[in-house]
């Protein structure tokens, strides 16, 4: 048996190769979005569309940060907390007055790297594995947000705040609409997926997840790529925050399981989960198919408390999925 | 010795996998009381057979006899239900449990529900006295030597009551000793009417073991003759269908140039007073047994267990090696002697893979695909180390052995260091890539490297080094010239009161 | 998995991890009721007190030691102890004679869920976190579309699970440490308990041995979800009523992998058991109280907890060298 004969399982070109691992994420969410716009044929239209876009898209933002940690070999859990953190810090911070803006999204974004650079130094010095070390920092981030706010949270977004998250663009040429919160995605996309594909940082941190022990031994710095790689999660879980205060009001419960929502959608997109392996493009679609799917029950009809049981059968599937694919791929 | 009847006979096995036909029509069989032993080139097929006996393929076609008896395994629990026992390269011991438990994993006895320690304990030791092994049944197995860990696997063999033992490169890991040791093993197995099937690449140890030989070639079985027709030089030709020129490059003639490594006085918890010279295009073999401390040494020059005490030069200037990255940016590059598990990311490509120094160095924003790590720069150093593979981008992991190794040798082609070490470079590699690394160390010295050999294969030190030091206990011992005879080094490594009953090994056998 | 390939160095003999946190846990306690002058805690109340608050973290991480034992883990343990609660409460409604059919749901319900956790993770060969968050997510939502506050209540009778006593000591208690001992031995001195170490030690190897491993797999589910749901009942008598909020108030979920890690059982699986669990649940419940005693307010206990689980687990696994992700 020889590596020629092994490999032959692979298609033909590396062309179909991509093709065929993206049409996988992408596929699914055409085929659910198709079902939704039957259902709902305002979904159809450029402006359902969009706006489809912008409602999903805290959680795309969410999926390629965590995507960065997944293909490192760990988990960031406390997503969550910070999305929470973020909108309630927010909110206490600018106390509705838009001079405050600016400084206060800053303020937050300092927050998020110190968030993500702990979480990167306790798994990479302290050696806590990442679940715990970042379930442990989804308590304390939790607990910071309710003694900050009390428990009850204070203050509002001020409108510029907001913006981001709701204000759209009217009158724009083709598409008719243009929501912020679109721009800011497809910004933040294309940096996670040169950051991820183009960079050589990209590159060592699919060494660190497939083997840091031979990433180590051939010279990468591997603490220094995890920490980047928790703080780019981190940074995506404000920007995410930030967005999402421009959706609603302020609640403790805002950011609430929008960590394991990102990890599944990046297995959705074709994500190994011990590392080594994953792409921002899959990771986006996931979450567009994951947030399709959403839509879809609640057209159908499906309670607002039963999200959470959907949500749990979803990211099973999902991962069953991808393991059943892995295991029956080349 | 008399061989008794059949144990094991596979009549015209056929097993093909997508697009590849793995076996074909092979025919096998081994007497109780022989020793049957197997070699081929990676890809020849007999990790496959050895599967299929297993129980952990079936068949497409032909038949598989147990003493006479036709059998077919739909799992592994089968075949050593049947009396057949594999036992791996990779040993599959549980490091936190004692021997008994390991011994006696899957059959634990009972006594009114509970574990019969007693029992266990008793077994275990006669098992392993019937091994002549000295072993206490309580030992933690991770607490074992390699060989001792051998030992244990052949115990649990046995307690599986195994009449069939299929060993697969037992000696891979082992030192001179140890394989020795291992060798007397198996001929007391054979006495006591155990069929063995043997795989080795090691042909000094089929002349020494091994009733009859079969040597496999592309999923054919070539020829099964006893081991007293088959002479090394013509098992090497079938195996690889041609003369192999030369295995070991001849040493060079010219004289070493500067020194570029120097380690004076060096010394950390494990090593003492090391003192060490290595020249620019001299190839430093450095032997011992297991616990001699040589991969202690290999790894403290490049900064993984650094050296506490002493100095360390390259190229005449002091540095201060505390890392990884920090030696291979002072010039030293590392080859480990665990590829899967400490040099290869195994679900990146073979590009990926050999690019992969480059990009520890290059800055974190530069393109990955740009400058000096394009996809035809990698293409070409694949091609310099002559990496045999469908896909350059596809998982590294589908290739073998031998391709692994030398993608990780291509590695540092592209960092190109003063200095590089080789732990264990040829460890479970066939005969056609260990040649083509032989003459990769060999041409890198030539061009004025320094390279460092750590290695338990004495042939393999002893006909490639142009210098050799020997260690023993954390220590340098001794030295000899290139080309001392197996003896020499041996009794250096070796304590004066250690182990005199050291075989001869052949001439020819010395040479691979 | 530990599978052994190369000769690493010969690794030192383990410290006798329980013994540390047992002496240790003891000095805090004392140490921090000296300092704060709260010394009546250290009379026989504040004793069975300690011991008390041992109970409901003890009852499933006894659970989650099988769990871990075999690599693979439990994040659903959380939100079962919230359905057990509720479920008792709300089938008893107070009366005495559906104590018992509240009790048959409830370990029925916790078989359920552990064999699916079990199948899912064995079967269909998902990764333990995942599959265990994800059927934690499902009981969390059917939880809570069907109850939003306190659920019934709890009859006189069967409060005697959390408030009875044999003279100072709860029976409580007395049935923690029953079942640890019972745990012990299952784990030591059956079959069951050896198949256990070796799957999760080298559950290839194991297979090739003739282990069944999917059986044993989901055995340990079975039994974590099992004790999951023994705890749900103690928290139901505890509080006299349950809530769909206990389980996730406790944090019982992350709580109990810590303190079976803390008691040296490897998160990789195949090493450890369930006496320096225990001594890992005194250690928290120790950390509890002296906190209460110094008076540390809700919010900052919450920051705490988060940080001191950290930093238990990390102190412990801070001595590998090996990489961790």
């Amino acid at each position: 048996m020889t590596t020629t004969a092994a490999s032959e399982g692979w298609p033909r070109s590396r062309a179909i190769a991509i093709a065929k691992h993206v049409n996988a994420a992408v596929v699914v969410f055409v085929v659910l979005y198709a079902i939704v716009g039957l259902l709902q044929p305002s979904y159809l239209e450029p402006a359902g569309f969009m706006n489809f876009l912008r409602r999903s898209a805290p959680l795309a933002i969410l999926a390629s940060g965590q995507l960065f940690v997944l293909a490192a070999g760990g988990f960031d859990l406390s997503m969550s907390a910070l999305v929470t953190l973020t909108v309630i810090g927010g909110s206490m911070l600018a106390d509705n007055n838009p001079d405050n803006t600016w400084w206060t999204i800053g303020a937050l974004y300092g927050i998020g790297l110190a968030v993500g650079a702990l979480n990167g130094l306790i798994v990479s010095f302290l050696k806590a594995p990442s679940i715990i070390a970042t379930l442990g920092m989804l308590l304390c981030v939790d607990g910071a947000a309710m003694m900050w706010s009390g428990g009850s949270p204070r203050g509002y977004l001020p409108d510029n705040f907001r913006a981001f998250g709701r204000l759209v663009l009217h009158d724009v040429p083709v598409i008719g609409t243009f929501p912020i919160a679109v721009g800011v995605l497809i910004v933040f996309t294309l940096l996670a997926w040169w950051g991820l594909h183009v960079t050589v940082f990209g590159q060592r941190v699919f060494a660190v997840g497939d083997n840091p022990r031979a990433a180590e031994l051939a010279g990468v710095r591997v603490s220094a790529t995890r920490v980047a790689a928790f703080v780019i999660s981190a940074l995506s879980a404000v920007t995410g925050g930030v967005m999402l205060g421009g959706f609603g009001g302020v609640s403790v419960g805002v950011g609430s399981g929008l960590a394991l929502q990102a990890i599944a959608a990046c297995v959705i997109g074709g994500v190994q989960l011990m590392g080594g392996r994953g792409s921002v493009v899959g990771a986006v679609a996931g979450a567009f198919s994951l947030f399709a799917l959403f839509t879809l029950l609640n057209l159908v009809g499906l309670p607002q408390s039963l999200r959470d049981t959907a949500q749990g059968l979803i990211l099973i599937s999902a991962v069953a999925s991808g393991a059943w694919r892995l295991r029956h791929a080349g | 010795m008399t061989t008794g009847a059949l144990a094991l006979e596979m009549r015209d096995i056929s097993k093909s996998f997508p697009g590849v036909r793995a076996l074909e029509g092979v025919s096998f069989d081994c007497a109780a009381g022989e020793v049957h032993a197997v070699c081929g080139e990676n890809g020849a097929g007999k990790s496959t057979l050895i599967k299929v006996l297993g129980g952990v393929y079936r068949p497409d076609a032909g038949t598989i006899l147990i003493s006479g008896t036709e059998r077919s395994f739909a799992r592994p629990a089968d075949a050593r239900a049947a009396g057949v026992s594999i036992i791996h390269q990779e040993l599959s011991l549980l490091a936190h449990r004692t021997v008994a438990e390991n011994v006696f994993l899957g059959l634990e006895p009972t006594r009114f529900f509970r574990l019969d320690r007693g029992a266990m304990r008793l077994g275990t030791a006669r098992l392993l006295q019937r091994l002549s092994s000295t072993i206490d049944p309580d030992t933690r197995a991770g607490d074992l030597s390699v060989a001792e860990q051998q030992i244990v696997e052949i115990a649990k063999a046995l307690a599986f009551d195994a009449r069939i033992l299929v060993m697969d490169e037992p000696t891979a890991a082992l030192d001179e000793v140890d394989a020795k040791r291992l060798l007397a093993l198996v001929g007391k197995l054979r006495q006591q009417g155990v069929a063995i099937v043997y795989i080795s690449h090691r042909m000094s140890e089929l002349a020494a073991v091994a009733d009859r030989i079969s040597v496999m070639k592309d999923g054919r079985k070539v020829i099964t003759a006893a081991a007293s027709a088959l002479p090394t030089d013509r098992i090497v030709r079938l195996m690889v269908g041609r003369d192999l020129a030369e295995f070991y490059p001849p040493r060079s003639q010219a004289p070493p140039g500067p020194p570029l490594l120097e380690i004076a006085s060096g010394g950390n918890g494990v090593l003492a007073e090391i003192e060490l010279t290595v020249r620019a295009g001299e190839i430093v073999g450095v032997a011992g047994l297991e616990g001699s401390g040589k991969t202690a040494l290999a790894r403290a020059i490049f900064g993984d267990r650094p050296f506490e005490r002493g100095t360390v030069s390259v190229a005449g200037v002091a540095r201060e090696i505390r890392s990884p990255r920090a030696a291979i940016a002072d010039g030293v590059g590392f080859l480990p002697n665990d590829r899967k598990r400490d040099g290869l990311s195994l679900q990146r490509s073979p590009r990926d893979n050999v690019l992969l120094t480059l990009r520890a160095f290059a800055p974190a924003l530069a393109r990955a695909a740009g400058g000096a790590m394009t996809d035809s720069i990698a293409d070409s150093l694949l091609r310099r180390v002559d990496v045999r593979a469908a896909r350059l981008d596809g998982e590294i992991r589908l290739l073998s052995g031998g391709n692994q190794q030398k993608v990780i040798v291509g590695r540092w082609l592209a960092r190109d260091p003063k200095i590089l070490i080789f732990c264990e470079p040829t460890r479970g590699i066939d005969i056609a890539a260990k040649a083509a690394i032989y003459q990769i160390m060999r041409d890198l010295a030539s061009r004025g490297r320094a390279i460092l050999l750590v290695s338990s294969d004495l042939p393999e030190i002893i006909g490639l080094s142009d210098r050799i030091v020997v260690m023993r206990g954390g220590r340098i011992v001794g030295a000899c010239e290139g080309g001392a005879s197996e003896e020499a080094v041996m009794a250096l490594a070796v304590d004066h009161h250690g182990d005199a009953a050291i075989a001869q090994p052949t001439e020819a056998g010395a040479a691979l | 998995m530990t599978a052994i390939v190369s000769r690493a160095p010969r690794p030192r003999r383990a410290p006798p991890v329980p013994l540390f946190l047992f002496v240790g846990s003891l000095v805090l306690y004392v140490g921090v009721a000296l300092w704060t002058g709260q010394t009546s805690q250290l009379q026989t109340d504040g004793w069975v007190g300690l011991l008390q608050r041992m109970v409901a973290l003890g009852i499933v991480s006894v659970g989650q030691t099988f769990v871990i034992l075999c690599a693979s883990i439990d994040l659903s343990v959380a939100n079962l102890i919230s359905v057990g609660a509720v479920a008792a409460s709300f089938i008893m409604q107070g009366r005495d004679s559906m104590m018992l059919p509240a009790v048959a749901v409830v370990l029925t319900i916790s078989v359920v869920v552990g064999a699916i956790n079990g199948a899912i993770i064995a079967g269909l060969r998902v990764n333990p976190l995942i599959a265990t968050l994800g059927v934690g997510l499902v009981l969390q939502g059917l939880l809570s579309a069907s109850f939003t506050d306190f659920a019934g209540s709890v009859p006189q009778a069967f409060q005697a699970f959390a408030y009875g006593a044999l003279g100072p000591v709860p029976y409580s208690v007395l049935g923690l440490f029953a079942l640890a001992l019972a745990a012990w031995l299952t784990l030591g001195a059956t079959r069951f308990g050896a198949h256990l170490y070796a799957v999760g030690g080298n559950a290839e190897g194991a297979r090739l041995a003739g282990v069944r491993t999917n059986l044993v797999m989901v055995s340990a589910h079975v039994i974590c979800s099992v004790l999951a749901g023994v705890t749900g009942l103690y928290l139901a008598s505890r509080l006299r009523s349950g809530a769909p909020w206990v389980g996730r108030d406790g944090v019982y979920d992350l709580e109990s992998i810590a303190v079976v890690v803390i008691g040296g059982t490897l998160l990789a699986g195949g090493r450890g058991g369930v006496w320096g669990t225990l001594a890992g649940v005194l250690l928290f419940a120790t950390l509890d109280a002296a906190l209460n005693m110094l008076g540390v307010p809700a919010y900052p206990k919450l920051i705490l907890r988060g940080a001191i689980v950290i930093l238990a687990v990390a102190a412990y696994a801070a001595r590998t060298r090996e990489h961790v992700a």
